[in-house]
């Protein structure tokens, strides 16, 4: 059961990429308000991508079967996925339009048939109409309903011990980061190791965030892990010494900028950006 | 024999039959229950008991359990204030598993959809399989049990306290997490008058899942001038875990110094943050050490540590000491 739900999976995806999104422009607009109801926590579960999989399920099982030469269960599916798609139809109303009642029961009729190569060609025009909405929903769907906002996000401040919101903590620990470097370039090593010892607690803070999203330890290998301490490490041994090695310093910065600051955005701003957008209204 | 003497014979008769009825009760009950037909156990089954019930229901025979139970985290794993605010109004998916558990079987839970405001309840820790899994061998009138090993080890807390139980097993030590946070005392499992009178005491471990405690004999500091320098080691020399020890969870403890000279003026102050979150807790039986290098000359330096749990906003003191510098 577990293969053949898989199998559907990706027979289902397989049909959602075929369909091309004809612009070069991609726009992600906020899903219509009546989605809120489908998500959490105004329901339970994440209703609309339960209904997603019923009809992937559907729609893969009739062709497996057919392979199998099941026909039973081909009617039976094909049945199902009539009863399910009519019945998502019905669930947000702004997407109405989105669903062609009549191509789902030709694909239907057609898997009646038993024959692979008619309902093939008659599943074209219902996988279009999922292909579509995909193109221009899913993004956004992900962004609004799946990602956790950053902007609910408070971090410590570790000096006042008090909580910030995270993009003001972006901006004060991107200030330590300023002055250290500043102070080095100024040959002022003694007030460029004490932002050092700020810029280090602070960036020590944003370890404490990652669980607030995730539940392995695991991912803090990446940003905050093993490249970034190292870089840190490097940084302290430079304006400890008692002539510090400019060369071993920039070097460092650079590893800090990459890897602790720059590749953590790569990953997680593009979202927070569009979020931003909806949350601002 | 007059009436009334007959009427006494009558009832010392039925006191005898009785009294011999409890016995037996009680015998069979405590020992020979293996005894009492399967057919019979059914007929005084309580169906509704079977169907994952409130915690609430459970109590009208655990009340003891049950009253320590609403008094522990578990029984607010959902409803608390700090954890609603991380789950950004618990629509964060990943959070469900460990907070409203399904079942615990010593891997990690899958999320329920029933009763979810009960948190970490009863049915999520003892149904399993149709059956009230626990650590005994008994019967229950009203419910279907089973013995299960797993309740007297680790392993189950393990089940959603991952990172401490990792934590745990590489010490190597045998205590388990219940031995510390769920201590036993002699008691009755049930308050169910009389009936409970018919189950002997048992060994019952304190639902409330207990904090645990923080002082200077479980964390201990050592401190020494050195020239130009200050060195402050702690050790956590008896909680077989990392502390403080968390999961999703951001407990802390705060280490501050303050460095006075001579005069007593303060001359510097630093702070240290020990937190799992950010990979600086004190390992179990490994010593840590901070450096802190005077600028001014020091005498005196002042050291606190605070802990603030991962439900809370405030610091408690755990101790504070003062370090003098040895006069020559
Ligand atoms: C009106 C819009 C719309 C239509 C029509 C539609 N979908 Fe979707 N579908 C979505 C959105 C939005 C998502 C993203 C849901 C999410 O991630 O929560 C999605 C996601 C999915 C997914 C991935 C689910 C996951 O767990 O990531 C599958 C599979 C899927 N759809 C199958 C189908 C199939 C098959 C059809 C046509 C028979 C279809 N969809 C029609 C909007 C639509
Ligand atoms: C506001 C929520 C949020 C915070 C805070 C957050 N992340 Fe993520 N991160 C996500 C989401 C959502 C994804 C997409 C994949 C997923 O859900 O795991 C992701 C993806 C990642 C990935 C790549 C894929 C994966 O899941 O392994 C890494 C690595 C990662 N994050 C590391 C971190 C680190 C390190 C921190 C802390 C410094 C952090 N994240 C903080 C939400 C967050
Ligand atoms: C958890 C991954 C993560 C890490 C690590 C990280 N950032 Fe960010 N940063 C973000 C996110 C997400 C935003 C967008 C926040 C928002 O939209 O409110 C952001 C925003 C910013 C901003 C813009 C703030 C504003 O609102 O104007 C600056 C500046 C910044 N980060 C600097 C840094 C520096 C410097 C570092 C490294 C020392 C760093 N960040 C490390 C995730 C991260
Ligand atoms: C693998 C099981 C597990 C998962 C998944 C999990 N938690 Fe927890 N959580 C725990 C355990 C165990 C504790 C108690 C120990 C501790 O403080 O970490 C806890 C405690 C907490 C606490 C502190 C107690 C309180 O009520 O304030 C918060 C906050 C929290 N979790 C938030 C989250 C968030 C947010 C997520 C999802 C990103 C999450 N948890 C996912 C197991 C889990
Ligand atoms: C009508 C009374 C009653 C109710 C209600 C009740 N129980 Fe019990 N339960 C008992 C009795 C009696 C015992 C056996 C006590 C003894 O032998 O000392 C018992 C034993 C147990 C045991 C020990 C099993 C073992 O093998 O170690 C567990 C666990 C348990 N009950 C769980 C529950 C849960 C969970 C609920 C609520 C869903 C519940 N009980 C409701 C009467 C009750
Ligand atoms: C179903 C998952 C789960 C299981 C199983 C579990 N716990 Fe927990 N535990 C949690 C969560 C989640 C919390 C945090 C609840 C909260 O504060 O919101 C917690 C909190 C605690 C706390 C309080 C921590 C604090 O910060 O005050 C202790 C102590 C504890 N558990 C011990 C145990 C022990 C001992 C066991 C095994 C007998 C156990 N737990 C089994 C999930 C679980
Ligand atoms: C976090 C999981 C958890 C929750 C929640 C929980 N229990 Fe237990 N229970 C245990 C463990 C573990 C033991 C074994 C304790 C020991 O070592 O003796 C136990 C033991 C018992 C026993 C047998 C007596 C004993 O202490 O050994 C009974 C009866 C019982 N629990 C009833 C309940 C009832 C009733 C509730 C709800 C009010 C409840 N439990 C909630 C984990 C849990
Ligand atoms: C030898 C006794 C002992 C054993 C065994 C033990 N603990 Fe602890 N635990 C403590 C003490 C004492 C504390 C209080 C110190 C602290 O806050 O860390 C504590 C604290 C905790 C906390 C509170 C989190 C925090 O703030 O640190 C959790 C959760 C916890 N233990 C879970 C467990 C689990 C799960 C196990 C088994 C894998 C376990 N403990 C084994 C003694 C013990």
């Amino acid at each position: 059961m577990h293969i053949v739900r898989v199998l559907s999976l990706l027979i289902a995806i397989t049909f959602m990429i075929s369909q091309p999104v004809h612009a070069k422009d991609m726009v992600i607009k906020e899903p219509p308000k009546s989605l809120d109801k489908l998500y959490p926590p105004q329901s339970e579960q994440p209703r609309w991508t339960q209904q997603m999989h019923k009809l992937s399920t559907h729609f893969g099982a009739v062709f497996i079967n057919l392979k199998e030469k099941d026909f039973e269960n081909v009617d039976k599916h094909a049945d199902k996925l009539v009863e399910e798609y009519k019945k998502t139809s019905e669930m947000v109303p702004e997407w109405e339009e989105y669903f062609d009642i009549k191509a789902a029961e030709a694909f239907a009729a057609a898997a009646k048939t038993h024959d692979m190569a008619k309902a093939g060609k008659a599943s074209g025009g219902l996988g279009k109409t999922c292909g579509k909405c995909h193109a221009e929903h899913q993004v956004a769907v992900w962004t609004k309903y799946h990602w956790p906002s950053f902007h609910k996000i408070k971090v410590i401040d570790p000096s006042s011990e008090k909580e910030v919101d995270f993009h003001k903590f972006m901006k004060q620990i991107s200030g330590s980061f300023k002055a250290m470097r500043v102070n080095f370039g100024e040959g002022q090593y003694g007030r460029a190791a004490k932002a050092l010892k700020a810029f280090k607690s602070e960036y020590m803070e944003l370890k404490s965030t990652c669980s607030k999203c995730h539940t392995t330890d695991d991912v803090k290998r990446f940003y905050v892990g093993g490249d970034a301490n190292k870089a840190f490490a490097g940084l302290a041994k430079e304006l400890n010494a008692e002539k510090p090695n400019p060369g071993n310093f920039w070097k460092n910065v650079g590893l800090v900028g990459k890897t602790g600051c720059k590749n953590c955005h790569l990953t997680h701003r593009t979202s927070s950006m569009i979020k931003e957008v909806w949350e601002e209204k | 024999m007059k009436l009334s003497t007959r009427l006494l014979n009558l009832l010392t008769a039925v006191g005898c039959f009785a009294i011999a009825g409890i016995a037996i009760a009680y015998f069979l009950i405590n020992e020979k229950f293996e005894w009492i037909p399967e057919a019979a156990l059914e007929l005084v089954h309580e169906k509704e008991l079977l169907e994952r019930p409130e915690a609430k229901r459970c109590s009208e025979c655990h009340k003891d359990i049950y009253d320590a139970w609403k008094d522990s985290r578990h029984s607010i794993s959902w409803t608390s204030k700090t954890y609603i605010e991380a789950s950004e109004n618990r629509t964060k998916e990943k959070c469900l598993a460990c907070h409203i558990p399904e079942s615990v079987t010593g891997e990690k839970p899958s999320p329920r959809l029933d009763r979810r405001d009960e948190g970490i309840y009863c049915v999520s820790c003892h149904f399993i399989n149709g059956k009230m899994n626990g650590p005994y061998d008994l019967v229950a009138p009203p419910h279907p049990t089973h013995r299960n090993p797993d309740y007297v080890n680790s392993r189950f807390c393990g089940s959603c306290h991952q990172k401490t139980f990792k934590e745990w097993k590489e010490t190597g030590e045998e205590d388990t997490c219940q031995d510390c946070h769920m201590p036993r005392t002699k008691s009755r499992l049930t308050q169910k008058l009389p009936l409970s009178l018919l189950h002997k005491k048992k060994w019952v471990g304190n639902h409330k899942f207990l904090h645990g405690d923080l002082n200077d004999k479980n964390i201990l500091m050592e401190a020494e001038f050195n020239k130009k320098f200050f060195n402050v080691s702690l050790l956590n020399n008896a909680i077989p875990h990392a502390v403080p020890t968390a999961d999703n969870g951001d407990p802390r403890l705060y280490l501050y110094l303050t460095f006075f000279n001579a005069a007593g003026e303060q001359v510097d102050q630093a702070k240290e943050i020990i937190a799992p979150q950010q990979e600086t807790a004190l390992p179990f039986n490994k010593k840590v050490n901070f450096r802190y290098r005077l600028f001014d000359p020091t005498d005196q330096v002042d050291i606190v540590l605070k802990y603030q749990p991962a439900w809370s906003k405030e610091k408690d003191l755990v101790w504070e000491k003062t370090v003098r510098r040895k006069s020559k």
